[in-house]
């Protein structure tokens, strides 16, 4: 990490900017309001576009909105009912919840695990091999969440996937499965998506830390005798704790948000109710019941959710330095 | 900002290299491990792109499966582009995505000046704001959006879709534009005013150049944003086919009964080259300004 600290290296030149801003209000009034004005036009775009829908969707969560509400844009004040119902419900408790939940964290474990374990592995390559290698995780990188969806969808098609396919000839089967109609295995194909998605971004964020990490202390530990094991648990993974507090806490967001991936599946959008996630029962609430105002009152609670998890990263920069 | 990067890597190949030869003849167990790692990671990591594009130009796909292409062709491109529509839907998603690019970078550049150059009060506050907006679910504004731009009468239309994908693009731009700003030395801003320039002449000949190299990667990344959004093009557009971006375009190779896989895939190829090709010119900019941003702040 120290090595990308150094590149932007605000805390330096911190107080420098300052006094030009300073120096530049002594002389107009214009000068003294020229942040504001740069700020205003990004300032409405956000509040107009981010900010008031954010409000507007804490209103509707209170209002049993459907279509006549849309068209006529009356109120119509049911309290606190939705959040009520779908708190109580059946559903959030023994589908919606755990996959969310669970997912996001099986999802974490699982990315990070293998990130960190990848970045170990490139930081051992020479030159060439480091190359090619991380040439091969930025294009698992870049391939688009949708149409990363559909490649998994095709491998593991029922009928003519891949994945059945080879199944079968190894004799591992008699006939095809169709692996999305069960929870456990619509699920595991969603890690294996995610995962193949979202590791680069560790890997290549845990590699940046790794060459960060003064060879001395690993020589110094390899004197007094720690293996290799001992020596990344306890000299190098310290060293990185900062890295990987970004890095957890940015996957457990991303992974908490999992809609495209669930929503593109066979059944997973709303006919197969055993596979909802919060993102995805929101979404199939208010577009496909039209119950805007329950599936409102679910959107909160996933934002609530996920805010909790930003006070926690935000606090975590904040304890870093100042902004 | 890639600079540091790839200097830190090759400060650190050549003891790795320097220890590694004497550890290849000792450690031969050890090599064959890692070799395996490296081909089970390269298979792991390739494989969809590789079965995407065998798909895409195998005449056969779907009818029988074999790793490469049974049967060449180019069809599935050509039906793809001509019979499929999908011609129309990459010229939307094209200018829904510059359209985003050239707004949302020039709103991003201007407040990251602000947030980077200027100590004024609440200047914390906005950073905040910044942040934490983009934690927000998406899924959890399309309600209220879907709304919004029903009532602006938008709904179905291109630019509808581009004004919620600049809200969308904006906080990142801001957050990562102001790390390369904050990277441009005070000096040469100071020796333009002793040189008697204004700040907008200061803006227009010192930072706006040095700054580029940024505004080139955060572009390309709200560029990709655009590009691959899903749901707010699935809730916005509607039924106006005409107006499908590609990311949405795709589903209308779904059947009802069977799909076709072999369009399926070419499709999805084309959506993938571009942001590959973009993904690759950026990837260790991005990737030093996420981490500085993240971290540093």
């Amino acid at each position: 990490m120290s090595s990308t600290t150094t590149v932007t290296a605000p805390t330096g030149s911190g107080h420098q900017p300052g006094s030009v801003g300073g120096r530049l209000a002594r002389k107009s009034v214009l000068a003294r309001w020229r942040p504001w004005l740069l700020l205003a036009p990004a300032l409405l775009v956000l509040a107009v576009l981010l900010l008031w829908p954010l409000i507007r969707m804490g209103m509707f969560s209170l209002q049993d909105y459907g279509l006549p509400e849309i068209v006529s844009g009356e109120a119509n004040w049911i309290g606190l009912g939705n959040y009520t119902e779908a708190l109580t419900s059946e559903q959030l408790r023994t589908v919606v919840l755990p996959n969310t939940v669970l997912f996001a964290i099986a999802s974490v474990v699982c990315t990070v695990v293998f990130g960190t374990a990848v970045a170990v592995l490139l930081a051992s390559l020479g030159r060439v091999w480091r190359v090619i290698v991380s040439s091969s995780i930025m294009a698992a990188w870049a391939m688009p969440a949708v149409t990363g969806t559909y490649v998994w969808v095709w491998i593991f098609d029922a009928d003519r996937g891949v994945f059945n396919h080879v199944l079968q000839s190894l004799g591992l089967q008699d006939q095809p499965v169709n692996w999305f109609t069960d929870r456990w295995s619509f699920y595991a194909i969603v890690l294996l998506n995610i995962v193949h998605h979202g590791f680069p971004f560790v890997a290549v964020t845990v590699l940046a830390g790794l060459l960060g990490v003064p060879k001395e202390l690993l020589e110094a530990a390899e004197i007094d005798g720690a293996g290799p094991w001992r020596r990344f648990f306890s000299v190098t993974v310290p060293q990185l704790r900062q890295v990987f507090a970004v890095v957890v806490i940015l996957s457990t967001i991303w992974d908490f948000k999992v809609f495209a991936q669930v929503y593109l599946m066979p059944g997973g959008a709303g006919s197969n109710r055993e596979v909802l996630n919060l993102g995805v029962w929101s979404y199939v609430e208010s577009f496909g019941q039209n119950r805007y105002g329950f599936g409102s009152a679910i959107a909160v609670l996933l934002t609530v959710l996920l805010l909790l998890v930003t006070v926690v990263y935000v606090r975590t920069i904040l304890k870093e330095e100042e902004l | 900002m890639s600079a540091p990067t790839t200097s830190a890597a090759r400060a650190s190949t050549r003891p790795a290299a320097a220890s590694r030869r004497p550890a290849r003849r000792a450690l031969r167990p050890g090599q064959v491990g890692k070799g395996l790692a490296v081909a089970g990671l390269l298979f792991f990591t390739l494989f969809p792109a590789y079965w995407m594009l065998v798909s895409a130009l195998d005449a056969k796909a779907g009818a029988s499966t074999s790793f490469v292409p049974a049967d060449f062709t180019l069809d599935n491109f050509r039906f793809v582009l001509t019979d499929g529509g999908f011609a129309t839907f990459l010229r939307n998603s094209l200018l829904v995505a510059l359209a985003t690019v050239l707004v949302s970078s020039f709103l991003a550049l201007l407040a990251s000046v602000a947030v980077a150059r200027f100590r004024f009060r609440l200047r914390t506050q906005v950073l905040l704001l910044v942040l934490v907006v983009q934690m927000v679910p998406l899924e959890a504004l399309v309600i209220p959006l879907f709304v919004q731009v029903r009532d602006l009468g938008l709904l179905g239309q291109l630019s509808g879709l581009i004004v919620v994908y600049v809200a969308l693009a904006l906080p990142f731009g801001i957050w990562m534009l102001r790390g390369f700003v904050a990277a441009v030395p005070v000096e040469l801003e100071e020796a333009a005013y002793l040189d008697g320039a204004s700040w907008g002449r200061m803006f227009r000949s010192i930072l706006l150049p040095l700054v580029a190299p940024g505004l080139v990667a955060t572009s390309i990344f709200s560029f990709i944003t655009a590009w691959n959004e899903f749901v707010f093009a699935l809730t916005l557009l509607g039924g106006e086919e005409q107006n499908y971006t590609v990311a949405i375009g795709l589903r209308s190779f779904f059947g009802q009964h069977s799909n076709d896989w072999g369009s399926i895939m070419a499709a999805s190829t084309i959506i993938t080259v571009p942001v590959m090709v973009f993904f690759i010119l950026v990837q260790r900019r991005l990737a030093g300004g996420l981490t500085a941003g993240a971290v540093k702040g």
